[in-house]
């Protein structure tokens, strides 16, 4: 990697290259006539010379440079140059025919562009992807790409963090106190990623402006298709600039004085232009063909010194062969030596014996001497005998030897042959297995040697390729590293922005609820102009449509009004009369601005609560949690686990199926009750909407299975309900009912929902004593105006105030009471008249008070208001009370049914006693008053 | 001005008859395939003009299920007038409406105005109750009598109409508006003429 970058340091390199082909362009000299003449004449200062439209300091930075682009304009595709420059202020890479253009060809936007580079066909291809278009464009070399992909992203880097505090800021800081902003990513962490890539000076920055425009083909192909206005602008503005130039020197973008580079620009260039050769050889050198030039040198190297070297070794020959005869004749001395020096010994021996022989006084000693020298001679002559036949003997043996070793040869031959035989054999066998396989193993030898050489040229370029991949894969792990801060930094302002948006609609949904409560009141004067009626009508007309457009505008955003709630519940109900959709719609406002204005500041610690809390167990905390609801997300488990707790004792493996069983086997008349009031359970609710849907079949078996567990209950209306509402939150049926048993069985005193509903009278009366004494004041007035509440309050205990609350409310309602039991529900119950007290008290009119409490349940849009005041206004509320009430008022009931079935069966005595005559002249009354 | 007297309605009937579809398409000329059935009791208001008077109708629904059945009396006590619905596709609604004319004679106001509605009339090929056992019924006990559909709108503006036809004027009466809401409070005092 570093290597690479060192060699791409050297400036010359790009260079060359540039040369190179600006050399092979045809089209050069016709484009930039004017520069080159005035490249050479123009004596200026570059630095000067550079000053483009930006200032001087500006200058240094200034990113910029020619670089080709590719572009796919129907079936054209080409590759074109343009001259590309930076625009910090807009963060905008602008793109244009020619250096000297002043109109782009088209802008791209980096603050929101990421960057690719490919590694394949062509190293110094780069991408810069913006969300509407990906830009594919070449540099002159690869570390030219390298430059600019990371100036590119310095700048967008740049340009993120100078962005101007959005007004968010301040949102960003006050509710996310607890955020910490992410340290900012020092250079020293972008460098550990990607070393900085020195400027290739001659091919970005402003001095590449002077230069001629690389591989600009021919003048036509390089011309803008896709925006041919601006070409002839360009065109037509240069040709006006030149003109001017010329007769005054001074128009206002100097366009002459930066086409013309100074002279010594053109000497640097020259001089690069020479290095550049230089370097080209070097080049050369290093490659492959250097074993080559150097041999062609040698070749042209060996005429001029073999002169001198031919004498040299004319003289060298003859000195050794001097020294040959030399030294052979030293040989022949010393053999001549050896000689003389034998000669001398046996001369010595012969003067020595004639010595000893002159010596010897008498004949007879001279005798005796020759005798011994006979005897001698005798004994020698005796031993060359010896001598001979041991001689002839160990020829005789050789000979023997020389036999064997024959033999031994004749024997060797013949197992060579053998096994010269053997590996033949092996051979054919070899071949003969080998050519089963497809690849022989000969054949593969010799593919393998063949591809040898092939495997290496491969490896060098595979070499090459990780190279390559390093580059890449390093400015790709910068490109994410830094794509993701940018990411978290977008994240972080999404959030405040969304928080912000929450706040923005929370308040709007206020002002349009008030706007709407506005209207009403306008509508309801009595005394209105008629124009004024109607510009009212028009305007409720008009806010009764706003909910349409408000959902096409934000479909995206999940807190906005949906039509539906988690669990199906339409977010406004659907109401046919005006008056009422009006209501309708200022109530699910408020629901919504108190949703929205809840969720920061209790919703969310208390979720976070919810989540930390592992394993289930009684408690006073769970209590209080429990009460104050469930999020969406953990009710299910806990509902599970209160009603596993509360059934425990009841349940067994496989009870629910056998329950089922049962209700196969006999059909019972509640069963036609049941089918009566399946279409009809939630109909708001869109689970329970279509009779096909699987709820409906799932509340048909809960509601059947139970008919069985209880048959003094069998099935009563209302029991769908409280059936379907477990279904909606557990989902599965055996849980659900197994809640239905919880709440009937465990929950609700006995005979709440048996044949004569004694004991739900019993906690009308109950709850009256409790409202008098909680809200006397309310009481009286009830009171005074006649109102019977049971008429009112009857199926909020019977149902569990389902489809008399908001479902927000009512969840959390039920969150509560299935741990709590009944008293959730009076306490409920007596906070609802509560919250809206002031509003009862306010009405005068017993039909009045009637309609408004219809429907005032509905209207409470406050839920976090409403369990407040059940939970603690309405303390204490001894569980003992509620005890003692029911005891002495169901004694009390019990007593009046049995003085109705008195006056009953006293009236059936009179009517019998009466006879038929009675009925007869009921029939002529009713006529007469027709 | 015309005076404006409130009478207190209540719809009797078996379970699924439409009792709650005749109200709803008499108040809010609206009808629902399923409508929730009603549990204790529903109530609505519509005002009528009747000769030179204008009736208000204060329009309590019941429960049709016959547990809820002694609830009843909570709220055809003080009633000037009950429609009695069947079904006219279901026998048993026929009778069931017996056992509710039967109670009305027994515990329900002295000279309360009785309604029969025999509704479904729109599907009257899966017909199981004759349009003369119903005409005779009525005739036998003084009531009206007409067959209705809430979903197809027929006759139901006319059964309102009847009603208000059969209530006695005002003129010889001192206490008009919300007599029978005072009414309806004392609960032993059930023979005492309402309006």
């Amino acid at each position: 990697m570093e290597k690479e970058f060192d060699n791409g340091n050297c400036p010359q390199a790009g260079m060359s290259s540039k040369l190179e082909e600006s050399n092979l362009d045809p089209s050069r000299n016709s484009i930039h006539p004017a520069e080159e003449k005035d490249m050479t004449s123009f004596p200026g200062d570059l630095e000067n010379n550079g000053q483009f439209k930006a200032g001087k300091d500006a200058h240094r930075k200034k990113l910029c440079g020619y670089l080709n682009k590719f572009s796919a304009k129907g079936r054209i595709k080409a590759w074109k140059s343009r001259w590309f420059s930076y625009d910090e202020q807009k963060c905008h890479l602008a793109y244009y025919r020619t250096a000297q253009d002043i109109n782009p060809l088209g802008n791209i936007d980096i603050s929101t562009a990421s960057f690719d580079c490919k590694v394949g066909e062509d190293e110094r291809v780069f991408e810069i992807r913006t969300p509407s278009k990906a830009y594919i464009l070449k540099a002159v070399s690869t570390q030219a790409m390298m430059y600019w992909l990371q100036q590119l992203q310095i700048k967008r880097w740049e340009f993120c963090n100078s962005q101007p505090g959005l007004p968010v800021a301040s949102i960003i800081v006050s509710a996310l106190s607890g955020y910490e902003p992410l340290p900012d990513c020092t250079e020293a962490e972008e460098e550990e990623l990607m070393p900085t890539v020195k400027t290739p000076t001659t091919l970005v920055g402003v001095k590449a402006a002077s230069l001629p425009a690389p591989q600009a083909f021919t003048a036509l192909q390089n011309i803008s298709l896709k925006h041919p206005w601006i070409e002839i602008q360009n065109t037509v503005h240069n040709l006006c600039g030149g003109r001017q130039s010329h007769g005054n020197g001074g128009n206002m973008f100097d366009f002459d004085e930066f086409q013309e580079p100074p002279e010594n620009f053109v000497e640097e260039e020259q001089l690069e232009a020479e290095n550049a050769v230089e370097e080209e050889t070097q080049e050369e050198t290093r490659t492959g063909f250097r074993s080559g030039l150097v041999r062609k040198a040698k070749k042209l190297n060996s005429s001029f010194p073999r002169f001198a070297e031919g004498l040299a070794q004319e003289k060298v020959g003859v000195l050794q062969q001097h020294v040959l005869t030399l030294t052979e004749e030293v040989k022949c001395q010393k053999e001549l030596v050896k000689l003389l020096h034998k000669a001398l010994e046996a001369a010595q021996q012969e003067k020595r014996e004639s010595c000893r022989y002159l010596a010897a006084a008498e004949d007879k000693d001279r005798l005796e001497l020759v005798r011994h020298k006979v005897r001698q001679i005798a004994e020698l002559s005796r031993r060359v005998e010896t001598l001979e036949l041991e001689r002839k003997e160990l020829g005789q043996s050789l000979a023997v030897k020389e036999a064997h070793i024959k033999e031994l040869a004749e024997h060797v031959q013949l197992l060579m042959d053998k096994n010269q035989a053997k590996q033949q054999v092996i051979l054919k066998l070899t071949e003969q297995t080998a050519g089963d396989f497809p690849d022989s193993v000969t054949e593969a030898d010799v593919i393998a040697t063949e591809t040898l050489y092939k495997q290496q040229e491969e490896i060098e370029h595979l070499k090459d390729d990780i190279k390559a991949y390093k580059t890449q894969n390093q400015f790709l792990n910068a490109e994410i590293h830094q794509v993701t801060k940018i990411w978290t930094k977008v994240a972080e302002k999404e959030k405040a922005l969304l928080m912000k948006c929450t706040r923005l609609q929370a308040y709007n949904c206020q002002m349009e609820s008030k706007y709407l409560m506005m209207l009403r009141e306008l509508q309801e004067l009595p005394d209105l102009p008629s124009d004024h009626v109607e510009i009212v009508k028009r305007l409720i007309q008009e806010a009764l449509q706003w909910d349409v457009k408000n959902g096409a505008m934000d479909p995206a955003h999940p807190n906005l009004v949906s039509e539906y709630d988690a669990y199906g519940f339409m977010s406004v109900p659907e109401y046919e009369v005006e008056d009422w959709k009006l209501l309708a719609k200022i109530q699910a406002l408020e629901t919504k601005t108190n949703i929205l204005l809840s969720q920061e500041a209790v919703e969310r610690p208390l979720l976070e609560r919810w989540n930390s809390l592992g394993e289930l167990a009684p408690s006073t905390e769970l209590k209080g949690l429990l009460r104050c609801g469930i999020p969406v997300e953990h009710r299910p488990r806990v509902w599970r686990w209160i009603v596993n707790c509360r059934v425990h004792h009841l349940r067994s493996a496989g009870h629910y199926q056998r329950l089922l069983g049962k209700r196969e086997a006999t059909k019972h008349p509640a069963s036609r009750q049941i089918e009566l009031d399946l279409p009809r359970t939630l109909t708001s609710n869109r689970h329970f909407a279509s009779p096909t849907s699987p709820f409906i079949a799932r509340l048909r078996r809960v509601l059947l299975a139970f008919y069985w567990q209880n048959p003094t209950i069998g099935y009563c209306q209302g029991l769908n309900r409280l059936a379907a509402i477990a279904l909606l939150v557990l989902e599965e049926e055996e849980s659900a009912f197994w809640c239905l048993v919880h709440i009937v069985e465990n929950l609700m005193p006995v005979d709440y929902y048996s044949n004569t509903l004694v004991a739900s009278q019993v906690d009308q009366r109950v709850f009256k004593d409790f409202l008098a004494e909680k809200l006397p004041r309310l009481m009286a007035h009830l009171e005074q105006h006649a109102i019977d509440l049971a008429l009112i309050t009857f199926n909020w205990f019977l149902v569990v105030f389902v489809d008399s609350l908001a479902s927000d409310i009512l969840f959390r309602v039920w969150d509560a009471f299935l741990y709590e039991g009944t008293k959730v529900i009076f306490r409920y119950a007596l906070a609802i008249f509560k919250y809206n007290e002031e509003e009862i008290l306010r009405l005068q009119d017993s039909l009045e008070i009637y309609q408004y409490l219809r429907f005032f349940s509905k209207t409470i849009s406050d839920g976090r208001k409403l369990m407040n005041i059940a939970f603690s206004d309405m303390n204490p509320f001894p569980m003992k009370l509620l005890q003692n009430r029911r005891v002495i008022h169901r004694e009390k009931l019990e007593a009046e049914l049995r003085e109705l079935e008195r006056i009953k069966a006293q009236y059936m005595r009179e009517q019998v006693e009466q006879g038929a005559g009675l009925l007869d002249g009921a029939v002529s009354e009713d006529e007469e008053e027709g | 001005m015309m005076a404006i007297r409130e009478l207190k309605v209540c719809l009797l009937g078996d379970t699924g008859v439409g009792k709650s579809s005749i109200v709803c398409r008499f108040v809010q000329d609206h009808f629902d395939h399923n409508i929730s059935p009603t549990i204790g009791a529903s109530f609505m208001t519509k005002t009528v003009p009747c000769g030179n008077e204008l009736h208000k109708f204060l329009i309590w629904d019941t429960a049709g299920q016959e547990r809820f059945h002694s609830l009843a009396p909570m709220y055809y006590r003080g009633s000037a007038a009950a429609v009695i619905v069947y079904d006219i596709t279901k026998q048993d609604s026929f009778h069931t409406l017996k056992k509710w004319v039967k109670e009305l004679k027994e515990h329900g106001p002295e000279n309360i105005v009785m309604a029969i509605a025999g509704n479904k009339c729109d599907l009257s090929d899966i017909r199981e109750v004759p349009m003369k056992d119903a005409k005779e019924y009525a005739e036998s006990i003084g009531a009206i009598v007409v067959e209705t559909s809430a979903k197809n709108a027929i006759n139901i503006e006319e059964l309102f109409q009847g009603i208000s036809q059969q209530i006695p004027p005002l003129e010889t009466h001192e206490n008009g508006n919300n007599g029978m809401i005072k009414l309806g409070k004392q609960t032993t005092q059930m023979n005492r003429r309402c309006c």
